[in-house]
């Protein structure tokens, strides 16, 4: 491979890496926008989607080593993997919204956060309990085509992991502002008082957007599975780090801002990776977080809307 | 207040803080002497560890069976030392352990720590009591080099001692083994950050250097990243013969599928770090097909003279051994031996006067003499290679010394 080649290689690898955080960050960021809490369990819920597939798989009789599936029979696995998947996920963000927040609603500060950062360890303790310590293979579903793009490659399932994610996102905006449940969504994110007096049911809202993330997060982390053919009780973590990392970047709240943060950290790191080394590349993600943050706060396309008192 | 519920009362603590006061207690206990095991249970390098916590396991039973060592038990007190957070060993949390070890009057001696970087948090810990511990599988040679003795053993004697030979011949002799029969010219470097992973990286960096083969680069792998096709990318743009991985099973574990992915005809080798019996479980089959590893030990798992306690420990530990829970098998028998000795030279047990045992041990077992240098290091110092093929390691053969 020529120098250029290697460079176009990396570029390719970047943005379906970036793609994988954005669509992390969309669900993290939807998240926020609506009731202004960083969820650090949204990163846990990916990590248990990954083995709520495991599981569905292998009830559908599907696992690592099983023959590969074609043809009708491998898009029928693949639509009931995701729909109970996403199910499941979603209903566990629920599940989480009703149980540990909602009763913090109303209190101010940190606590709501930190009591997120706690769901995030009884979620990794619980999968680690259940499902053991080491990385488990996650079957590969799809086919293992490639083409040659100049001197590079793209593989056909960084094509559908990039494809899902911009359709991802051009829904998840399309739901958020021109739906009738947008418009609720975002009333409560503006004020959530004056949404409940105009006949708003703040919690139903609530419970969606909770039901919503989490479902993208069960998304993400098939295509987490189905990309990297691998899963473990620890990955949340570093990924989860990164796609935060990408929605404070493109700014915390912007549905288009966290898949473009996304993008910009993916290929930082393939590009850092290659034309310096991957040993660098927390240093070099972070100091670009930090040049960004002091000369936009609100991050690349964050609105500019004033605190709430 | 009643006067008497007071003076009654008094009188029962006093009594109760009198009985706790005696050596003991007034309990009947026999006489135990404690080994303390520390181990990464859970993280990815779970599979060794249990396979080195049952070999120690069963040596402890055997002794027991026969009545113990001059009239005391023995028993293994087992922590975990990896954690969820570094889903892997934790260094901090190997210190803790080691620190509940010394609290803990009953516990002698100590076997472990599996990983190097739990070794150098733990070394001065132990040179500070005065306890030894016997490690079945930590190599990395600066804990016992006493160049680095202020850092590891601020008290001067040796206290962490080896069953295995360290990568100051585990990393150049896999250097030697690629050169002379893979003959490799070209090579590409990589290591997980920790301490055992960098310091063989660098000792197998050093002699391949000193043979002439050219490093095309050297890099460092996050353990917990899950994507490691930009330096895959990287090193298949360099064109390597060979790629060398110092490391653990927590990067491993993603870089052998997505190596296969990226460069599946380049020459792959690890270390002792990657001899774990469910890599395939955890990265495919044909993802470690080839991959090269290595032992800081003779082969014993399949040799003709130990197919009974192969036997044994399959039927006893409901697994297969591997190597490591050879030598920690055997590193129980030596602080057993030393106890025998210190006993029956009529010295009080002490962890000192253990320690001061364990250092003057020569024990003959199974695999092979056990005695130790001034550092604490084992004087034999055979270094084997194996190599993945259809999902089984399968031993090559002793790695040359030059």
């Amino acid at each position: 491979m020529s120098t250029l080649d290697v460079l176009l290689q990396q570029v390719v690898n970047g943005l379906a890496l970036g793609m994988m955080y954005a669509l992390l960050a969309l669900g993290f960021t939807m998240v926020y926008g609506i009731i202004e809490l960083i969820n650090f369990a949204h990163f846990s819920v990916f990590m248990t989607g990954t083995f709520v597939g495991l599981v569905v798989l292998s009830l559908m009789g599907v696992t690592a080593t099983s023959k590969s599936l074609t043809g009708l029979a491998l898009v029928g696995v693949l639509i009931a993997l995701f729909l109970v998947t996403m199910a499941i996920t979603g209903l566990l963000g629920v599940l989480i919204e009703r149980v540990c927040l909602r009763s913090l609603r109303n209190v101010s500060g940190t606590a709501p956060m930190i009591t997120t950062i706690g769901v995030a360890f009884i979620l990794i303790n619980a999968m680690l309990l259940i499902f053991g310590p080491q990385a488990q293979r996650f079957p590969q579903l799809l086919p293992n085509w490639r083409w040659e793009l100049g001197g590079a490659e793209v593989t056909f399932k960084q094509l559908v992991l990039f494809v899902v994610g911009l359709l991802l996102m051009i829904a998840l905006s399309h739901v958020v502002r021109r739906t009738t449940l947008g418009k609720a969504m975002r009333a409560t994110a503006q004020d959530a008082d004056a949404a409940r007096m105009m006949g708003i049911d703040v919690d139903r809202v609530i419970v969606l957007t909770f039901f919503l993330g989490s479902a993208l997060a069960g998304a993400g982390s098939l295509f987490f599975g189905l990309y990297y053919g691998f899963t473990g009780y620890y990955i949340g973590y570093t990924t989860g780090l990164r796609a935060f990392t990408s929605a404070v970047l493109g700014g915390i709240g912007s549905i288009p801002g966290a898949v473009l943060g996304g993008l910009f950290i993916g290929l930082t790191q393939s590009l850092g990776g290659q034309l310096l080394g991957v040993k660098w590349t927390d240093v070099i993600i972070f100091s670009i977080l930090i040049v960004v943050m002091v000369f936009r706060p609100s991050g690349l396309l964050g609105a500019r809307t004033p605190q709430k008192a | 207040m009643n006067r008497r519920v007071l003076v009654a009362g008094l009188a029962l603590v006093s009594l109760v803080a009198l009985l706790a006061g005696l050596p003991g207690g007034l309990t009947a206990q026999g006489k135990v002497v404690k080994i303390g095991l520390s181990l990464p249970l859970t993280g990815a390098d779970a599979d060794g560890a249990d396979a080195i916590m049952k070999g120690a396991q069963m040596a402890v039973a055997e002794i027991n069976a026969k009545g113990g060592v001059k009239g005391y038990k023995l028993e293994a007190l087992v922590y975990d030392s990896a954690t969820p957070a570094a889903g892997q060993y934790d260094p901090a949390q190997a210190a803790t352990n080691y620190k509940k070890f010394i609290a803990d009057s009953l516990v002698m001696a100590a076997v472990g720590p599996v990983m190097s970087g739990e070794g150098k948090a733990i070394s001065p810990i132990l040179s500070e009591a005065d306890m030894a511990t016997i490690t079945p599988s930590s190599t990395n040679p600066d804990i016992t080099d006493p160049k680095f003795q202020a850092q590891y053993r601020p008290k001067g004697k040796a206290v962490y001692f080896r069953t295995v030979t360290t990568d100051a011949y585990q990393g150049p002799n896999m250097a030697n083994y690629l050169f002379h029969a893979q003959k490799i010219k070209t090579v590409y470097i990589l290591d997980d950050g920790g301490a055992f992973g960098v310091g063989i990286a660098d000792s197998f960096q050093k002699r391949v250097g000193e043979l002439g083969v050219k490093i095309v680069g050297r890099d460092r792998l996050d353990p917990k990243e899950a994507d490691y096709k930009t330096i895959l990318t990287k090193i298949k743009g360099l064109n390597p013969d060979a790629l060398y991985y110092g490391g653990v099973m927590q990067a491993a574990a993603k870089l052998a599928p997505q190596g296969y992915e990226v460069m599946p005809r380049v020459i792959k080798a690890g270390s002792d770090g990657v001899y774990d019996l469910s890599w395939p479980k955890q990265s495919g089959k044909e993802a470690v097909e080839g991959w090269f590893c290595s032992q800081a030990s003779p082969e014993l798992v399949t040799s003709q003279k130990l197919e009974a306690w192969v036997t044994k420990f399959k039927t006893d530990m409901k697994r297969d051994p591997t190597n490591y829970a050879i030598t920690s098998y055997n590193a129980v028998l030596v602080v057993a031996d030393a106890v025998e000795r210190t006993v029956a030279a009529s010295k009080p047990l002490t962890r000192s006067n253990l320690r001061d045992a364990i250092q003057a041990t020569k024990l003959g077992s199974i695999q092979g003499p056990i005695a130790f240098d001034a550092n604490g290091d084992i004087l034999t110092r055979t270094v084997s290679i194996y190599q993945w093929r259809d999902g089984e390691i399968k031993y090559v053969g002793v790695a040359p010394e030059k």
